[in-house]
């Protein structure tokens, strides 16, 4: 209760009718198991499957299978295009291409089965702060044309839904449809941020692989996450890592059973729909308040500090990068890490912190931290309050972060 | 009843011998207080598909969760890597393994086979190894096993051979002579056979492999890699893995070791050339090792992974800890397994020294169980109409072989039957007089309905 906790973005919350639920769920399995996986389990997960299916706009439930989070779903994904390679279906160097600012775990997957089987990766630079999504769209064009090169192909595209750090919605629709047009091969959307934070439209996207957490804006516990495949002739070679008896009966069945397991946090998606119901105008009103609220609380923070918001409020969603003052002096990742260790510890606040070194050219002054603050419902006023004064204080005592322990 | 806190992120380890603080050992009003969260009717003869936990290390693990969702941040950053290392040292002892890193921590021995096996992939597919050079593995390895090849061998341009073992078996010298059958098989042709998979405990038909001895053969062929799965073995059987010897061995802790669903402990040996071992769910941990990479595989419930701790605290509660308690399990599970021969006059799948905490009982032949389906339905009519839970194995005869025979004609059904702590007399009991009764009203299998 005493920690001020602006970071919803990083493992998300789950309400306790929720967890109660699937409480019940887990001690249904351990009274009898075998019952349970004969009788409940895969009902169970259709029906969660189909709720999504209709949240994000699927034609068929086929096309929506339940993973434990983003990362498997990239590693779903991705091990496709190695075996791509390794079964000559690709050439050497043909290219996958993602946003620099791609999640740290979806770089090393890209690495582990792309790299490493012989792709070309390139990635987009984004300039952040950001002022307007032409800054996106001009970059990610640039670095299509470099993926095409010397006669290479573009087999994947990687692109966020919304950037994790620094946290920026992309324009995924118009991206999809950029690479359509230069002929990219699979385009899989990391939405990790997605459901429950912006509007997730299948169709209207129209990438052929999308992924999102359930667990981080979506109230379900830890952990779940959908991934959507488009059903086309392209990417009907898919298949979870780690292989049951159901290998071969399509993702989505093999993925519901990946060995014994606790599956609760799968099963529990009805339940949340009905917390979620409770609220006026459902998930839409939420999201839409998160997002006012946040950007209220990022401009009341950028007054107080005298500094900037890291892009503009049409770009962010329910997170928002908000910039911190240059005299505090972060001049490093292992800088904005104890920063938000001091945070944590001394003043009771929960809030991570990315560093953006100063570009050339840049002047003296130049704001080099920002911390992403998330809202959800479960946020107040006072938690960013707790935020302002905190770092207030800190600039009042002069403290840099160069003063910090080195450890 | 006690309720264990797990300590939050100390990594300091308990040894398994624990001095007892009072002389007040776990009694049979303690244990079933612990089980009380099973179905009170059940007849629950099945530990083995998918384990049991008792109450206090629920509780435990409820706690982990809990803490997590207080403040998750914390957690990650405090308390989850000392946590884990903490379960890993405590596993390390248990299975005298040299070296913690050589135990990583990850759901299920189905995860662990992908895990050895995407790399046996990836070096046919970077032509380390040549097209149909072999893997080698039992023709009753679990299921998704052997998925698990085709996903990843099969698909990459190996070849696979299959070692038939006889079922049901009399002596360790029939699986032994088999194994050297298939051995010089997959070298035939010039082929190098890569891995071996093999089984320390069966899992339909059940039976003890002596994996010691089968490890020592298979150095001696010249067998690159050696792969146990002893999904079944921690707390039924011993584990020692410097006697076992292999490369790579894995056992599920929420099978017979009292941990909640699901952990398993992927054991690999350090002279191994295991540095090119990955999860397959990749992380920015990606390159730190596969015990690192294991313990943060995105966000997740790693509750299960934390309670080992508490887990030791229940077993040493038992006179003689886990050595009396699998003592005790198998010494039941035959005796058991004896008493419902005598009733139905049939057999035991193995002989019992070839047995654990399970083993196989012959069915009545009259029961006419001639398939997989016949074998499912008899299943879910015995824990719909009688309450039983109890799998149940179809045995194929074998061409021109004489099978077993009860005095009514060829026993082809077996049902696999488990002892655990919370086990009663009574529930083999039950299994017993449903039986009977069926084989009384004159039902064969193919009569049954699911209600």
């Amino acid at each position: 209760p005493a920690v001020a906790r602006i970071n919803n973005g990083s493992f998300g919350c789950c309400p306790s009718s929720v967890l109660s639920a699937q409480n019940q769920l887990q001690l249904q399995w351990l009274r009898q198991p075998d019952n349970f996986y004969f009788n409940q389990l895969q009902p169970k997960i259709i029906q969660s499957r189909t709720i999504i299916k209709d949240i994000i706009n699927a034609d068929h439930v086929d096309e929506v299978s339940i993973v434990d989070n983003a990362t498997t779903a990239a590693a779903i994904v991705l091990q496709q295009i190695a075996w791509g390679f390794a079964e000559g279906k690709f050439c050497r160097g043909d290219a996958a291409v993602m946003l620099h600012y791609a999640y740290g775990a979806v770089k090393k997957s890209v690495e582990a089965y792309v790299t490493r089987a012989g792709g070309y990766v390139i990635e987009v630079p984004l300039p952040f702060p950001v002022s307007s999504v032409d800054e996106i769209v001009k970059e990610f064009r640039q670095a299509l044309r470099r993926g095409k090169q010397n006669g290479r192909k573009v087999r994947l595209a990687v692109i966020d839904h919304v950037t994790s750090m620094p946290t920026v919605v992309i324009p995924v629709k118009e991206l999809v449809t950029i690479c359509r047009e230069e002929g990219v091969d699979q385009v899989f959307v990391d939405a990790a941020h997605g459901i429950g934070c912006v509007d997730v439209d299948m169709k209207q996207i129209g990438a052929d692989f999308y992924t999102s957490n359930l667990h981080k804006w979506f109230f379900c516990p830890p952990s779940v996450a959908f991934l959507y495949c488009k059903k086309s002739t392209n990417n009907s070679d898919l298949h979870h890592p780690v292989v049951s008896h159901e290998y071969g009966n399509g993702l989505a069945i093999e993925s519901a059973w990946i060995g014994t397991r606790d599956y609760s946090s799968y099963l529990v998606v009805p339940k949340v729909l009905e917390f979620i119901n409770r609220f006026e105008g459902g998930i839409e009103g939420i999201k839409k308040r998160n997002h006012e609220y946040v950007v209220e609380m990022g401009q009341m923070l950028v007054k107080a500090w005298g500094t900037r918001l890291g892009c503009p409020p049409e770009m962010c969603s329910s997170m928002v990068m908000v910039g911190l003052p240059a005299c505090l002096g972060i001049s490093s990742d292992h800088d904005a890490l104890e920063l938000r260790t001091c945070l944590r510890d001394k003043f009771g606040v929960e809030v991570p912190i990315y560093y953006r070194p100063p570009k050339d050219g840049e002047e003296g002054g130049v704001v080099t931290g920002y911390a992403r603050i998330s809202y959800q419902v479960y946020n107040k006023v006072e938690d960013y309050y707790k935020f302002r004064d905190a770092i207030n204080q800190l600039v009042d005592n002069a403290f840099t972060c160069a003063s910090l322990p080195i450890s | 009843m006690q309720h264990d806190d797990p300590r939050n992120g100390e990594s300091t380890h308990r040894s398994s011998k624990k001095p007892k603080i009072s002389s007040q050992f776990i009694t049979e009003s303690d244990i079933r207080d612990e089980f009380s969260h099973h179905h009170p009717r059940v007849a629950r003869i099945n530990n083995g598909s998918f384990g049991s936990c008792p109450g206090s290390v629920l509780a435990a693990q409820r706690h982990w969760q809990l803490q997590f969702l207080r403040q998750p941040d914390a957690f990650y950053f405090n308390s989850l890597r000392d946590g884990i290392t903490a379960s890993r040292k405590i596993i390390k002892d248990l299975i005298n393994a040299d070296h913690v890193d050589e135990v990583s921590l990850v759901d299920n021995a189905t995860t662990a086979a992908a895990i050895v096996l995407q790399r046996i992939g990836r070096s046919f597919a970077e032509g380390k190894f040549q097209k149909n050079d072999t893997v080698l593995m039992l023709h009753c390895a679990y299921e998704a096993v052997k998925k698990s090849i085709q996903a990843y061998v099969t698909r990459a341009g190996g070849s696979v051979i299959e070692v038939r073992l006889p079922f049901p078996v009399n002596s360790e010298e029939e699986i032994i002579s088999e194994l050297k059958k298939s051995i010089d098989e997959g070298k035939s042709n010039g082929r190098r056979i890569r891995l071996a998979i093999i089984d320390h405990i069966t899992s339909m038909p059940s039976v003890v492999i002596p994996v010691k001895e089968l490890v020592r053969i298979c150095r001696a062929e010249g067998i690159e890699q050696v792969f146990v799965d002893a999904a079944h073995a921690i707390g039924s059987v011993k584990v020692d893995v410097k006697e076992v010897g292999a490369d790579f061995y894995v056992s599920n802790l929420h099978k017979w070791f009292f941990c909640p669903p699901s952990v398993a402990f992927l054991y690999c040996n350090k002279s191994t050339k295991s540095s090119d071992l990955h999860h397959p769910v990749v992380s920015h941990e990606y390159g730190n090792g596969l015990p690192i990479e294991s313990s943060w595989t995105g966000t997740r419930d790693y509750s299960s992974q934390l309670v080992v701790p508490a887990v030791l605290e229940f077993v040493n509660r038992f006179e003689g800890g886990i050595e009396e308690i699998m003592k005790r399990n198998h010494d039941q599970v035959v005796k058991m397994g004896k008493m419902l021969v005598e009733s139905w006059g049939t057999n035991l799948g193995s002989p019992p020294e070839m047995s654990a905490a399970m083993i196989m009982v012959g069915l009545p032949s009259r029961l006419c169980l001639n398939s997989e389906k016949d074998a499912l339905k008899l299943r879910s009519h015995l824990r719909d109409c009688y309450e039983v839970e109890v799998p149940i194995f179809h045995q194929v005869p074998k061409d021109g072989e004489e099978g077993v025979r009860d005095k009514d004609g060829f026993i082809t059904g077996y049902v696999r039957i488990s002892h655990q702590v919370y086990n009663t007399v009574e529930d083999y009991e039950k299994l017993r007089d449903a039986i009977n009764q069926l084989v009384e009203d004159g039902k064969t299998c193919k009569m049954l309905f699911k209600e």
